[in-house]
């Protein structure tokens, strides 16, 4: 694969905040910790994700390569190692560490992942306000209907209807649940086109449109995937 | 984060709740979701003689969002068409008190204006035969 960064990976791929030891003013050549007076350094503050977890920008990752990455930095940063240093130091470690946890966490979940690639990438993709699904609200919209009638049947003297009711939004939820995870696949599915994409010409004119129309796909799938959550939590809070 | 009253006075007392029917002649409909939430809103005009006689919504979101919907409402009854069309989510946004995270609810509520505003002329326009279809442009 051609973002392979192979097995020999130095310590020395981060950005840092700055260039210099905000301890010793000596030249930060890229260690995490200083040179001369062996400060630890701070991470710079526009480190994307990916390149903290030292991935390429693709959206099919190998969760092994990402938690390693993930451990062997922590070993570097956790503030744990940093309880004896002094206050400057501390805060340093804290504040990699917090990136780290975040970059790990948003990075593991297959959702999360590709909203942040969406975000990452807004730039191109910022008008994707994506039309919306008319059936799909006209659905909610009823079934929300259902709902409000069935809170506010009294127990005592409903019970039939509040049966009928029940089982009609158990129905529902079902097929919902169904389309979730639906959803759920034609969203990983992308994760494949983006990567081709990504994996071949990644800078070409034609790369960014035909990325661009995958990214706005996929927000599309997660915009709908929100809706129907909404309802189905509201679905499963009301008459479970 | 704590709510303006004039929020939570439009979420336990909604104006104009409920619906007409799609076809009915002289109403429109329009439809709008916001993706970042999963906000669901529609909000529907009866128009006659080009002035907005009656307005009706119905939202499953937040309490900004069903507050600046019932507002909304409110505002449209009485208002021309051209009007209505000039409502903007920054006065919604004033009116309520929204604070900045639910700036989105007010640009909901004005979509849902603009999207029903657009299919009352789309539909008058293919039914021009009611009598006063008065589309002052």
């Amino acid at each position: 694969m051609a973002h392979d960064h192979g097995t020999h990976t130095s310590f020395r791929e981060l950005p840092m905040a700055r260039s210099m030891c905000w301890h010793c003013q000596s030249e930060v050549t890229g260690e995490y910790k200083c040179g001369q007076c062996v400060k630890v350094q701070p991470l710079s503050k526009d480190l994307d994700y990916f390149t903290c977890m030292r991935l390429p920008r693709l959206l099919n990752i190998q969760p092994e390569k990402l938690q390693s990455t993930f451990y062997e930095l922590s070993r570097t940063f956790h503030p744990d190692f940093y309880s004896n240093k002094d206050d400057q130091e501390q805060i340093i470690s804290l504040g990699n560490s917090a990136l780290l946890n975040t970059a790990y966490r948003t990075l593991k979940d297959p959702v999360q992942r590709a909203e942040y690639l969406i975000r990452l990438e807004a730039g191109a993709v910022k008008q994707i306000r994506s039309n919306p699904p008319a059936d799909l609200f006209d659905e909610i919209l009823e079934l929300q209907e259902d709902l409000d009638e069935y809170r506010s049947l009294s127990q005592e003297k409903n019970i039939e209807r509040i049966e009928e009711l029940r089982k009609k939004l158990n129905v529902s939820r079902e097929a919902l649940e169904q389309r979730q995870v639906q959803m759920e696949l034609s969203l990983t599915s992308k994760f494949d086109e983006w990567d081709t994409i990504q994996i071949a010409s990644p800078e070409s004119d034609d790369a960014r449109g035909k990325k661009d129309a995958v990214l706005k796909e996929m927000q599309e799938i997660l915009s709908d995937k929100t809706y129907v959550r909404n309802i189905v939590n509201d679905l499963i809070e009301t008459a479970d | 984060m704590a709510y303006s009253e004039k929020v939570i006075d439009h979420y336990n007392n909604p104006r104009n709740m409920g619906s007409f029917k799609k076809e009915e002649e002289g109403v429109g409909t329009g439809i709008v979701g916001a993706p970042e939430c999963g906000d669901v809103m529609k909000l529907q005009i009866k128009v006659e003689n080009d002035t907005i006689v009656d307005a009706k919504f119905k939202t499953f979101g937040c309490g900004s969002a069903i507050a600046s919907s019932s507002l909304a409402t409110e505002w449209l009854k009485g208002k021309t068409v051209e009007e209505a069309g000039n409502i903007k989510n920054t006065e919604i946004v004033q009116e309520l008190n929204l604070p900045p995270v639910k700036i989105h609810c007010s640009v909901l509520a004005e979509d849902a204006i603009k999207s029903a505003l657009n299919d009352y002329k789309k539909k008058a326009e293919e039914s021009p035969k009611v009598e006063s279809v008065a589309t002052s442009s």
